[in-house]
């Protein structure tokens, strides 16, 4: 048995989910568990099939899972332009850098939830703070990340284009750019990731709109199902935004 | 007329934050002829690389001192039409594929997708690594990322070759392979090499000329004609007496080295970005 799994983790991986249903929904369905504290597996998957068909208790799922979607990536575009503008300024000047780094680094160490009523308070209820709080949470690794890799890069690369001839744009755009690639891509994908978490928290924290006001309805309702159900929803449309991102780093990153 | 011209080429670095200062080269002078295989021998930090990125035109000298001039043209920067550099390292680009790094610096001169793909590919040849050309550098050996780049600097076609300890991170048996390699080329080629290194061996395997540096601040001590019948062999009684010379010179500026903390002035200053 050990002996097949060394070679294969990826069965190893699927058996270990499978029993987990298996005891999960063995203990649900024969120590009479409440169903309202935990819902048996089968009971999920039911009812993610019932809101994926739009029939069942919870309200205008799609119109509300387009809101987040929306949200996102609105959220994520402005975090992708301005973290890589800040990054970029930050590189590009000593001086920049030195004055406004530690700014930086405070306000990268603060819980930025202490910072959401700030932007309730402001913005008003509605999808404009939730796409803030995404921008808040995902905007720094990106800006670390654009402003590491520009200044990480090896001096020999920068000095063999200087022998043969090439200019500072040319330099930048044929050597810094795909030199700082990597570590630029890998600080876009933290921030996609982060910048999800900020928007659906954000849903939660003030209920309005989205996936995040779906899952309080289904809390304050006791529909434990359904509540498991679209945490499974929001789980695959985060895992489909990272695969997105896994096809797109194979693609251009060498 | 001698092809490239070293007059009195004097190099003082300044430490930004502590404002030392070190002077590395003492106004040296050097000729190398059409044709030459120079080596530039010395101990460490006594600036001969500094000087080969001088000739080069990577690194200015002094402002005051002296002048460096290639084919009758006054050096004020790097000029890879008439120059190509090789680093220590084979400096390849990761996201490039062994044929694009070695078209990398046509491509600077605007040449024809065509005919890069077509010098790039003679040289490869040259190497045999032909079969290799669309291999990353991640999947080369030492010996065969430096082999490939070789391919780049000789792909320009210049007259002058510029090598800055190329075989100097590999080992000892890639190091003979690729020496031969190498002169093998030249003789192919006939170009002019000026060639970096603190090994005695390779010095007198290699050159046609020897120009011994003192430690720092460097100046050239001797220079040493070398005309040994090649295909040389090491440990042929001429190549050891050559190399019994050398280090009678050399010992004494060794000595005085090794004592030193490393200069790091020795880091060389980037281009402005």
């Amino acid at each position: 048995m050990i002996e097949t799994f060394k070679t294969r983790p990826a069965l190893l991986r699927w058996t270990l989910l499978l029993a987990t249903l298996v005891v999960w929904e063995a203990i649900t369905r024969f120590a009479s568990f409440n169903p309202i504290i935990v819902a048996p597996p089968s009971a999920v998957f039911q009812q993610a099939f019932l809101i994926a068909l739009g029939d069942s208790t919870i309200p205008q799922f799609y119109a509300n899972s387009a809101i987040t979607i929306g949200e996102v990536v609105a959220s994520y575009l402005i975090t992708v332009v301005l973290g890589i503008l800040i990054g970029l300024a930050f590189a590009s000047s000593k001086l920049v850098c030195d004055a406004f780094e530690p700014l930086l680094l405070v306000l990268y160490a603060i819980p930025k939830i202490i910072l959401y009523p700030l932007l309730i308070l402001t913005l008003g209820i509605g999808v404009l703070p939730n796409i803030a709080f995404g921008v808040l949470l995902g905007v720094f690794v990106v800006i670390f990340n654009t402003s590491a890799g520009l200044r990480q890069i090896e001096p020999n690369y920068v000095r063999l284009a200087h022998s043969l001839g090439y200019g500072r744009r040319a330099i930048f755009f044929k050597v810094v750019i795909p030199a700082a690639a990597p570590t630029i891509v890998a600080g876009l994908r933290l921030g996609f990731g982060y910048t999800v978490i900020g928007v659906i928290t954000a849903e939660l924290l003030v209920v309005s709109v989205g996936l995040g006001s779906l899952i309080d309805y289904a809390t304050v309702n006791y529909q434990t199902a359904q509540l498991y159900a679209l945490v499974l929803i929001t789980l695959a449309i985060g895992v489909a935004g990272n695969s997105l991102f896994s096809a797109l780093e194979r693609r251009w990153v060498k | 007329m001698p092809i490239i011209e070293v007059r009195g080429v004097s190099k003082t670095y300044e430490n930004p934050v502590t404002g030392r200062k070190t002077r590395t080269l003492d106004n040296v002078s050097l000729k190398a002829k059409e044709n030459d295989f120079l080596i530039l021998l010395g101990p460490s930090g006594c600036g001969k690389s500094t000087l080969l990125n001088i000739i080069a035109g990577l690194v200015p000298h002094d402002a005051d001192g002296g002048e460096v001039h290639v084919e009758g043209k006054r050096v004020t920067g790097p000029n890879p039409k008439l120059m190509a550099y090789m680093f220590q390292d084979p400096v390849l680009y990761p996201w490039r594929t062994v044929l694009r790094n070695v078209e990398f610096g046509l491509e600077a001169q605007g040449l024809d997708k065509a005919v890069r793909r077509e010098r790039a590919f003679k040289y490869l040849r040259m190497v045999g690594l032909e079969e290799f050309a669309d291999y990353y550098p991640r999947q080369l050996s030492g010996g065969m990322a430096q082999r490939v780049a070789i391919c780049r600097s000789l792909a320009l076609e210049t007259d002058i070759i510029l090598m800055d300890e190329p075989f100097g991170a590999l080992d000892e048996q890639s190091r003979i392979i690729l020496g031969d390699e190498l002169v093998e080329i030249w003789r192919k080629v006939r170009r002019t090499v000026v060639f970096v290194t603190h090994s005695l061996t390779e010095a007198v395997y290699l050159g046609e000329r020897i120009a011994v540096f003192s430690a720092r601040p460097g100046r050239i001590k001797v220079e040493v004609e070398n005309h040994l019948e090649r295909p040389r062999r090491l440990g042929e009684p001429e190549i050891s007496r050559m190399v019994d010379t050398l280090w009678g010179h050399l010992k004494g500026e060794s000595l005085i080295a090794i004592k030193r903390a490393p200069a790091e002035e020795e880091r060389l200053e980037l281009p402005q970005e």
